[in-house]
């Protein structure tokens, strides 16, 4: 093929005027490709993979991995038949309130029914495994359990009891030291009634004053009849059976035979329980005693105390009562402070104060009476003669010299013991006209037997409508309950003349809306056990009116100052932290100070104490 | 039933507690008709990835709280409840992971109608689906009529609250 060609002449001039010849020829082929096309086509192949299928994606299910549980299965709890009244009640028993009309309670928004807080029983802050503590938070509040629905009660309690009943459902050690007459006995058994219920305890010993195991089984009849209790008793063959018998729910016994039993035991053969629960245990302020070492010999779990008093006389007994219940070591001596913070989770302590709105008001009223003239010469004559003597004594004057005469002297301002004349009976026998004549009850307490039944002669005389009743140490036990009885029931039965030691503790007399404190006993605390008995829960009088018997410019003008600073210095020994060394008793100096004399100085601090508030004085 | 049965009423009350950051805790608490209590279990807490709330979307929380929670629950629990109640409607799904009846408890504000409620006691739940409704008032028998329902709830919440406390 012919390539044809073209030719590009240029022509430039160079600046000499010669030509330079420029001509390039090129050939252009008519396909117009380049010459080098020419060669052939070279062809290679290389394989290529095709597209496979998405794997980048990770594959996914809908899974969840179970998750972890763990949880508590309850203990079953001790079922107990019912008793056999509930069987014959067709209706179920309703609650009834025993809140006094025109108490405050809160109510909801439209006013019309009472608005009432679950109480919820919270973990004790020992409980540390998470277990216990799910078993306390998962309980059912204390009002859905009580109320009708497993078990039933017969009044209703009052808000700050199911408090107390929470709190003692949930502590090992406990001492519930609420004030006297508020209720301490049925709030314990209402705990122990759970406790059972709930599989927590299944043995338990309650230990009580002699004179008080009468009212705690009938405190049990009636707030859970279906629990069966034994009661210690018996002679010692009979009792030891009752020691060795097994699967008994509640056996109530007294210190006395605890302690007698036990010594007579032998290791092996002693019982163990899940809770001991001691009533008045003051009984074991003091540590060294026989008593106390006994009960704390017992083997138990759980360890309960009650008292209205728990510092009697000093601080220190609280630690007795800590060694009990396993929170101070043995012999261990906590300072006031550690007391004060081991109170803080041991002990559970409300006063009248505090749920006052739940009682009648008390009415404490001094009577300052002048002397009858018999009176007043034997006094003086007395006072005169024991003071001349206490001098004469010198050197070897001692405090219980003084004490006597002490003594010698209240007992003549009560009466005159040759004339019988006496400024607080005519007093007493007024009152009591007029209180028979409206058909109110009262209860007399005097420091003396003697002096108790002087009273009655003398009121059977003067007075012979009030039906003047004795409760002391004198009156045999198995005829106590039925004076108890009849000054309940018999209208016509309107005094009952207590001694401080035998009818200043447990007993229930509610329904007596006077008390008169015919001489003043030495301890404040006691005196407060013996007014209580009437100023408690379920008092059905609309008040209490307490009458104290002081004869003027007498020694018990003076007592009576000793006595309110030793109130002063209660208070502050339980409530106040500053006042670190207070103490109840009544020492030397004290003693000899009523007569303006000085104690000796070696017998300065020397306590006298006051005496059991269980013995007789006289 | 026979007569065991109308004695015997055990009552499941499964609940579950969001916790901040950290997913969802159940428990689940068998109680007798008096509301004493039987048995407690509780889950870990259980807290969805990222993926797992993309895909399972709006079932996710029902999922999570019925059938995860609840149905762990009432698999481990040794005392079979006769009833299980819930308060949440996306724990209804428990229903899917066991025969026994389920239902919520109605509350105040409820906007179901009352065909749609089963009286209990003095309380109306709303039966979970498949569930029937006649057979479920007659659990009622044992049941104290002034029983609170709703009471054990605030226990159950109470106790996983106590246990996340012990377990952080």
């Amino acid at each position: 093929m012919d390539v044809p060609t073209r030719s590009i002449d240029v022509d430039l001039s160079r600046p000499d005027g010669a030509v330079v010849d420029l001509a390039v020829t090129t050939a252009v082929y008519a396909s117009g490709l380049n010459g080098a096309l020419r060669r052939p086509t070279r062809f290679d192949t290389s394989p290529t993979p095709l597209l496979g299928k998405p794997g980048f994606v990770p594959a996914w299910k809908p899974y969840f991995p179970k998750p972890k549980v763990v949880g508590l299965v309850f203990p079953p709890g001790v079922e107990f038949l019912p008793p056999k009244e509930e069987k014959e009640d067709r209706e179920k028993p309703e609650l009834k309130s025993i809140r006094p009309p025109g108490s405050e309670d809160e109510t909801d928004e439209s006013g019309s029914r009472p608005k009432k807080r679950p109480t919820r029983i919270a973990p004790p802050p020992d409980a540390l495994s998470l277990e216990d503590r799910l078993f306390y938070l998962l309980q059912p509040p204390l009002q859905s359990w009580l109320q009708g629905q497993e078990l039933v009660m017969p009044f209703e309690p009052f808000p700050y009891q199911y408090e107390g009943i929470a709190w003692m459902f949930s502590q090992k050690s406990a001492l519930l030291a609420d004030e006297m007459g508020l209720g301490k006995t049925m709030q314990t058994i209402t705990a122990v009634r759970l406790l059972l219920r709930s599989g927590q305890v299944r043995s338990i010993l309650l230990v009580a004053p002699k004179p008080l195991i009468p009212n705690w089984q009938r405190e049990f009849a009636l707030w859970a009849p279906e629990l069966p209790i034994t009661t210690l008793e018996g002679d010692t063959k009979r009792r030891k059976m009752i020691w060795s018998m097994p699967g008994l729910p509640i056996l109530l016994a007294n210190y006395e035979l605890v302690v007698r039993d036990f010594q007579n035991l032998d290791e092996e053969d002693r019982p163990k329980f899940d809770l001991v629960v001691l009533d008045e245990a003051q009984r074991i302020k003091n540590r060294d005693s026989l008593t106390s070492e006994t009960i704390r010999d017992i083997g138990r779990k759980r360890s309960w105390a009650l008292t209205g008093t728990p510092i009697e006389n000093r601080p220190e007994e609280l630690a007795s009562l800590y060694e009990y219940m396993g929170v101070v070591p043995p012999r261990g001596t906590p300072d006031l402070r550690q007391l004060r913070r081991l109170s803080e989770v041991y002990v559970l302590r409300r006063t009248k104060n505090l749920v006052m709105t739940d009682l009648p008001p008390r009415l404490d009223r001094d009577e300052y009476l002048e002397l009858n003239p018999a009176q007043q010469h034997a006094y003086e004559q007395a006072e005169k003669d024991g003071v001349i003597h206490l001098n004469e004594l010198g050197e070897s004057i001692s405090v219980q010299h003084v004490f006597e005469l002490v003594l010698r002297l209240k007992q003549i301002t009560n009466f005159d013991p040759l004339t019988g004349q006496s400024a607080k009976l005519d007093r007493l026998a007024a009152d009591m006209e007029e209180i028979a004549a409206s058909g109110g009850k009262a209860i007399l307490f005097s420091q003396w037997t003697k002096c108790i039944d002087w009273i009655k002669k003398e009121m059977d005389e003067r007075v012979p409508d009030c039906g003047t009743l004795v409760y002391h140490g004198g009156v045999p036990t198995r005829k106590r309950e039925p004076i108890l009885s009849q000054f309940k029931e018999d209208p016509s039965s309107n005094l009952l003349l207590m001694s401080y030691g035998t009818g200043a503790v447990g007993l229930n007399l509610q329904f007596a809306g006077y008390v008169f404190l015919f001489d003043r006993w030495w301890n404040p605390a006691v005196e407060d056990q013996a007014i209580n008995r009437a100023h408690r829960i379920g008092a059905t009088a609309s008040q209490i009116i307490v009458s104290k018997f002081i004869c003027k410019n007498t020694i018990e003008e003076r007592i009576d100052r000793v006595l309110a600073q030793k109130r002063e210095l209660f208070e502050a020994v339980m409530g106040d932290p500053d006042d670190s060394n207070a103490t109840l008793s009544m020492n030397a100096s004290e003693i000899f100070g009523l007569f303006d004399m000085k104690a000796p100085a070696a017998k300065g601090t020397k306590s006298i104490g006051p005496k059991a508030p269980d013995r007789e004085a006289a | 039933m026979g007569q065991g049965r109308t004695e015997r009423l055990h009552l499941g009350f499964l609940a579950a507690v969001e916790l901040e950051g950290r997913g969802h805790v159940g428990g689940l608490l068998v109680t007798n008709h008096l509301g004493r209590p039987l048995e407690f279990q509780c889950t870990t807490p259980v807290k969805p990835n990222r993926t797992q709330e993309l895909l399972y979307g709006p079932t996710l929380r029902a999922y999570l709280l019925g059938e995860l929670l609840g149905g762990t629950l009432v698999e481990r629990t040794s005392v079979k409840a006769d009833l299980l109640l819930v308060e949440d409607d996306d724990q209804l799904g428990v229903a899917e992971t066991t025969d026994v009846p389920v239902a919520r408890l109605l509350t105040d504000d409820d906007p179901v109608e009352p065909s749609e409620t089963v009286r209990l006691g003095n309380q109306l739940l709303v039966p979970a689906s498949g569930v029937d409704a006649a057979a479920l008032e007659k659990l009622a028998g044992p049941l104290p009529a002034e029983a609170s329902l709703a009471e054990p709830f605030d226990r159950v919440r109470e106790a996983l609250r106590e246990t996340m406390r012990a377990a952080a």
